[in-house]
């Protein structure tokens, strides 16, 4: 029988990317860019590296998106192939996976030359700073909101969420939407698996999700709290049922908002255009709730980054690409806000002035919220991506009734420091 | 006598590189790997037998992705095969009438088999009870379950070599529908049975496709479908233990031989070749 030679080989697909690489072409040059997001987000970029070509008649681009969710697996099996692409959007939950590794190029020789930064926030540049070096730069300005639907908040007579509204408040507001529907529509999305909502929260606490030294910030009893409190919802019928808490992560049609299955859900601002594209102009953003008054926890977080390979042929052309995209004026105009605020104010400006959809309310948001906004912590430690699936998993076990919040606060600790090591 | 066996290898050449370049080679240096911590990205670095100890000895995600897959295996195979032979054998009856027409149209699903399109639609379909510990898996299981038409086909020739006459002179001899199938269809297709049980048990143990896009590529909710073979990307591909990760792909390959190695011993048990007495 030929089962073990097929065997074999299939084993060896899944393991042999590590042992086939292949060079990029060369001659004319020809860089490739890659991303992730989503189909307007592709419209807009595609139009920007046209525009950059038409530029540079010297330079080809080819780029390719993926969605969040797949992007770093291609990433990472396209550089061990030894096929890396020239331009990277990076994310800041990434950065210290891959510059740690030193698969980012160092952009410390070009800031303030080649990639222009006169326009920019210095404190922002420094987000995409690890140990002195440059290793990426911050594509746009984000932070975390919650994205709402101001016609159910009318009709259950609920205040919308403001500046100053409390966890009690949410929960409250949430469970009286919920029974004005009937049960039908939940008054908010589970949000005790995700990692960014307990960011926010434990910033709210003034504690941070990681120390100095990359451990982590917070203790289990920090953790069991934020359980507690989305259990509390939860038991408050103010929240979504276990079977919706699996679609968090997916692209905005997929989540309970954007299924209309949720009149108030946890994001981020930046992704304000995705449920814009499924729910045209229905949705508002607006702030966290928070215990604290003088803390909101969201902060001003490069919602991507944009970084070069090290193994890059073509510095040059790979760094022109990426001031062009942070510091072009026409390029700034056709981007928007599609990846949150501009991180050039001069272009920040700009867009501002011609503000329309989706953009506006982006703007117009970070603007209700901006004296609150904190500075982005330094960039998480490795570790942090298979930290952030293990809190999912864990808040899962909890929700499904497998675990009680002691118990999976137990083994999260465990396995988030072996995570850590 | 040499020199035809110079032309043997001329023509075995290509295969002989390919085998090599692509299937030895790899294998090879993926057994190296599982001895060693890598990153993907910088050199590997030896550490002995640490990636199989911590398998075992401290890994509760591990031994709970080997739970899940022969779950998996021991309910989708022989719902399977159950399912494939009880169509082929309909299929069988209907001599000519149509019988192409129907063995093509339960053979679409398997064309579509390893399809993304597939799984996605699977999932919409399944919406909730993909989303629920207790029953993601059940879904998966049907999902592979209804791609039975690789093994009906089997099934079907194997049914068609059946000679008439033997199951003629059974019913002469007062030998009802279920006594025919026990005594002469069954025995007589043991072969193939055995062909095809070997074959979906060592697919079964390699799923991937279906659960990775059923559960969203992380084997939830709660990891109750967090199969072998995801486990094993994930370690691998998404926290860059890809040492861990080959460690992980040799211990499957292992098992799968020892399980074949054993089905192959049970065989002479019940698998009836024609020309044995």
């Amino acid at each position: 029988m030929k089962a073990h030679g097929v065997l074999g080989l299939m084993l060896c697909t899944v393991l042999a990317a590590s042992a086939c690489g292949s060079g990029s072409g060369s001659g004319q040059t020809e860089i490739r860019f890659i991303w992730w997001g989503n189909d307007d987000r592709a419209k807009v970029t595609g139009e920007a590296v046209r525009l950059f070509e038409s530029r540079n008649a010297d330079i080809k681009v080819s780029t390719s998106f993926q969605n969040f969710q797949n992007y770093f697996e291609k990433l990472s099996t396209e550089i061990a192939g030894g096929n890396a692409p020239d331009v990277i959007q990076m994310d800041y939950r990434y950065l210290n996976e891959y510059a740690g590794r030193n698969v980012l190029l160092d952009l410390t020789p070009y800031v303030g030359k080649e990639i222009r930064t006169a326009d920019w926030n210095p404190g922002f540049i420094g987000s995409g700073k690890l140990n002195g070096k440059q290793v990426a730069m911050p594509l746009a300005q984000n932070a975390t909101a919650i994205v709402y639907d101001p016609k159910l908040f009318d009709a259950a007579g609920v205040k919308v969420p403001e500046i100053g509204w409390t966890w009690a408040d949410y929960r409250e507001r949430a469970a009286k939407i919920q029974a004005s529907t009937g049960g039908k529509i939940a008054g908010s999305t589970d949000f005790g698996g995700t990692e960014d909502v307990f960011e926010t929260w434990l910033r709210q606490h003034g504690k941070k999700l990681y120390a100095e030294d990359g451990k982590l910030g917070y203790s289990k009893d920090d953790l069991k709290a934020f359980w507690q409190l989305s259990k509390d919802f939860r038991d408050g019928s103010a929240t979504t049922p276990p079977e919706l808490v699996t679609t968090l992560n997916a692209g905005a049609e997929q989540t309970p908002m954007g299924k209309k299955l949720s009149a108030s859900e946890h994001t981020y601002d930046s992704l304000y255009g995705g449920y814009h594209t499924v729910r045209p102009d229905e949705l508002k953003l607006g702030p966290y709730p928070s215990d604290s008054k003088e803390a909101l926890g969201s902060y001003r977080k490069p919602s991507q980054l944009i970084s070069a390979s090290a193994r890059t042929r073509n510095k040059d052309a790979a760094v022109k690409l990426i001031d062009f995209l942070l510091n072009d004026p026409d390029a700034g105009k056709i981007l928007g806000a599609n990846r949150g605020l501009p991180a050039n104010l001069k272009i920040r400006e700009a867009v501002a002035q011609h503000l329309s959809g989706a953009n506006k309310v982006v703007f117009d948001y970070e603007k209700a919220v901006d004296a609150k906004l904190g500075d982005a912590p330094p960039a998480p430690p490795k570790g942090d991506g298979a930290i952030y699936k293990l809190m999912q998993r864990k808040h899962e076990e909890i929700v499904f009734g497998k675990k009680t919040i002691d118990q999976a606060a137990d083994e999260f600790f465990e396995d988030a420091e072996q995570a850590l090591s | 006598m040499v020199r035809s066996q110079g032309v043997a290898y001329l023509f075995l050449g290509p295969w002989l590189l390919g085998a090599i370049g692509l299937t030895v080679a790899p294998m090879v240096v993926s057994l190296y790997l599982s001895f060693t911590d890598y990153d993907l990205f910088n050199s590997p670095r030896w550490v002995g037998f640490d990636n199989y100890a911590k398998l075992f000895g401290d890994d509760p995600r591990y031994l709970h992705s080997v739970g899940v897959t022969l779950r998996y295996v021991a309910w989708s195979v022989p719902l399977k095969l159950v399912l494939a032979l009880a169509v082929a054998l309909l299929l069988n009856s209907l001599r000519g009438k149509g019988q192409a027409f129907f063995r093509s149209a339960f053979y679409a699903p398997s064309l579509l088999g390893a399809s993304v399109g597939l799984a996605l639609a699977w999932r919409a379909i399944f919406d909730t009870w993909v989303d629920t510990p207790d029953h993601a898996l059940l879904t998966i299981v049907l999902l592979s379950a209804w791609q039975f038409g690789a093994p009906m086909v089997i099934f079907l020739a194997g049914l068609q070599q059946i000679p008439r006459d033997l199951v003629d002179a059974a019913a002469v001899d007062g030998a009802g529908w279920w006594r025919r199938l026990w005594s002469v269809t069954l025995p007589m297709l043991s072969p193939v049975l055995f062909f095809n049980l070997m074959l979906e048990t060592i697919h079964a143990f390699q799923a991937f496709t279906q659960a990775f896009v059923v559960s969203g590529g992380r084997g939830g909710p709660a990891d109750s479908t967090l199969f072998y073979t995801l486990y094993l990307y994930e370690r691998g591909f998404t926290e860059f233990r890809m040492g861990y990760a080959s460690a992980m792909a040799w211990v499957l390959l292992v098992a799968i031989a020892v399980i074949t190695a054993v089905l192959f011993r049970t065989s002479r048990y019940w698998v009836f070749y024609g020309d044995e007495r």
